[in-house]
């Protein structure tokens, strides 16, 4: 039943899905004007809601309008992007950027920090959109084997720091986002080993069949 | 994957740009780090504003701290506060007995500014200089008179205060060194007191920066 669970029929099920996905550019447009400006203090208010709400909320962002570029621009940046290992060093080198606690404190007072900030924010996500799938399981790991260590080993050094690493946030708040960065940085790599071992398993199921002339 | 390699290595230098200017050249990665790297490097004149405090008459605070005599260690506080405040209290009572001991420390004076100018009365600084038992000779108490001039202060030294949502504050408590002209020369870390109080000997004694 499950199995044979898919998109379409979720469609007719629902039509308000196929609604929101054709709207999806002028709604991701208007979501990020609502993060930009009426939500911007309240998520930049806490260092755990900067980092773990407003940073992801705009990199989902990214990734749809990436996933809304006409097909012939998206080809047009398959050379450049070769396995995706363009896009994933770019997201990679946003993400480490992004962790310099100067970054956080920067963003609240410095208007021109602040609009990289979101700029690479959603260059990081349109390039794990159109990088992902492409990668394959090799590149895919390896990036997530770069990603993931730094940020557990940042989310350690959070929790063991006895100072405030943003003079505009509180220290406890520093604890929580130093925990919640470690437990993200977990989850991320047992869902990805838990889809990984399924798709290999899938693969190895179907190659017989492929392997007959 | 030519043009894929070519762009990765765009990319690695525009990231190890972006991250070398955040950090000085990977020498800071705190504002707090990069606060006290370009007071060192540039010297922050203070701005006008006007303090007042127990035997202190409303003045400028550069007529104050930078009269041309004299070396002045700054810290903020709040009387209320009941953490990093009171080591910082102690930190300047210990300073306070070795300015008193050495004759030659003539020159340099201690002064405490509280950031909660509308909470903390002239009053409230008298009873708190008694309970740290500063000598007026040498420590001072003073409050910001209004609150647009304390944000100015605390803005031009970069001082940032966050309340915790409970009534009181946190802040990136430093000892602050002005020089005779009332310029911000360095931030000294509270654990630097001993170097803090020798380099304000130093510029006191007619030492350079």
């Amino acid at each position: 039943m499950i199995a044979s669970f898919s998109w379409p029929r979720l469609h007719r099920v629902l039509p308000a899905l196929d609604w929101l996905r054709r709207q999806r550019v002028p709604l991701a447009l208007a979501a990020l004007a609502l993060l930009a400006w009426p939500l911007r203090s309240v998520l930049e208010a806490s260092m755990s809601l900067h980092m773990l709400v407003q940073f992801p909320l705009v990199i989902a962002l990214g990734c749809v309008l990436a996933g809304a570029l006409p097909a012939r621009w998206r080809e047009r940046t398959q050379g450049w992007n070769t396995y995706g290992i363009a896009g994933l060093t770019a997201c990679a080198l946003v993400l480490s950027v992004l962790m310099i606690p100067r970054l956080l404190d920067l963003a609240l007072v410095h208007p021109v920090v602040a609009a990289g900030k979101w700029l690479a924010l959603l260059a990081c996500g349109a390039a794990l959109q159109l990088s992902w799938r492409r990668a394959g399981l090799v590149v895919q790991g390896f990036f997530l084997g770069n990603v993931l260590p730094m940020m557990g080993v940042a989310g350690q050094l959070y929790q063991d720091s006895p100072l405030r690493l943003c003079n505009a946030y509180l220290l406890q708040d520093q604890l929580w986002l130093g925990q919640a960065l470690v437990v993200l940085a977990v989850a991320v790599a047992v869902v990805w080993i838990a889809a990984a071992m399924r798709s290999l398993m899938r693969s190895s199921q179907t190659l017989p069949a492929e392997a007959q002339p | 994957m030519l043009r894929t390699a070519s762009l990765c290595a765009v990319l690695l230098w525009a990231a190890y740009a972006c991250a070398g200017w955040l950090t000085h050249d990977y020498q800071v990665w705190t504002e707090e780090g990069a606060r006290r790297l370009e007071v060192a490097l540039k010297p922050v004149p203070l701005p006008p504003v006007t303090v007042e405090g127990p035997g202190v008459p409303a003045r400028d605070l550069r007529a104050l701290a930078g009269n041309g005599r004299e070396v002045t260690i700054v810290d903020f506080f709040y009387t209320r506060c009941v953490t990093v405040c009171l080591s910082l209290g102690t930190t300047f009572q210990q300073m306070q007995a070795a300015l008193q001991r050495d004759a030659k420390d003539a020159h340099v004076r201690l002064l405490s500014i509280s950031f909660d100018g509308e909470r903390d009365t002239p009053g409230d600084l008298a009873r708190y200089a008694q309970r740290m038992q500063a000598d007026p000779a040498w420590w001072r108490f003073v409050r910001v008179t209004d609150a647009a001039a304390t944000q100015r202060l605390l803005a031009d030294l970069r001082v940032v205060v966050v309340p915790n949502g409970r009534g009181d504050f946190e802040h990136n408590a430093a000892l602050l060194v002005l020089d005779a002209q009332g310029r911000l020369v360095r931030v000294f870390d509270l654990s630097e007191q001993q170097l803090a109080l020798d380099y304000a000997r130093h510029l006191a004694e007619g030492g350079r920066l």
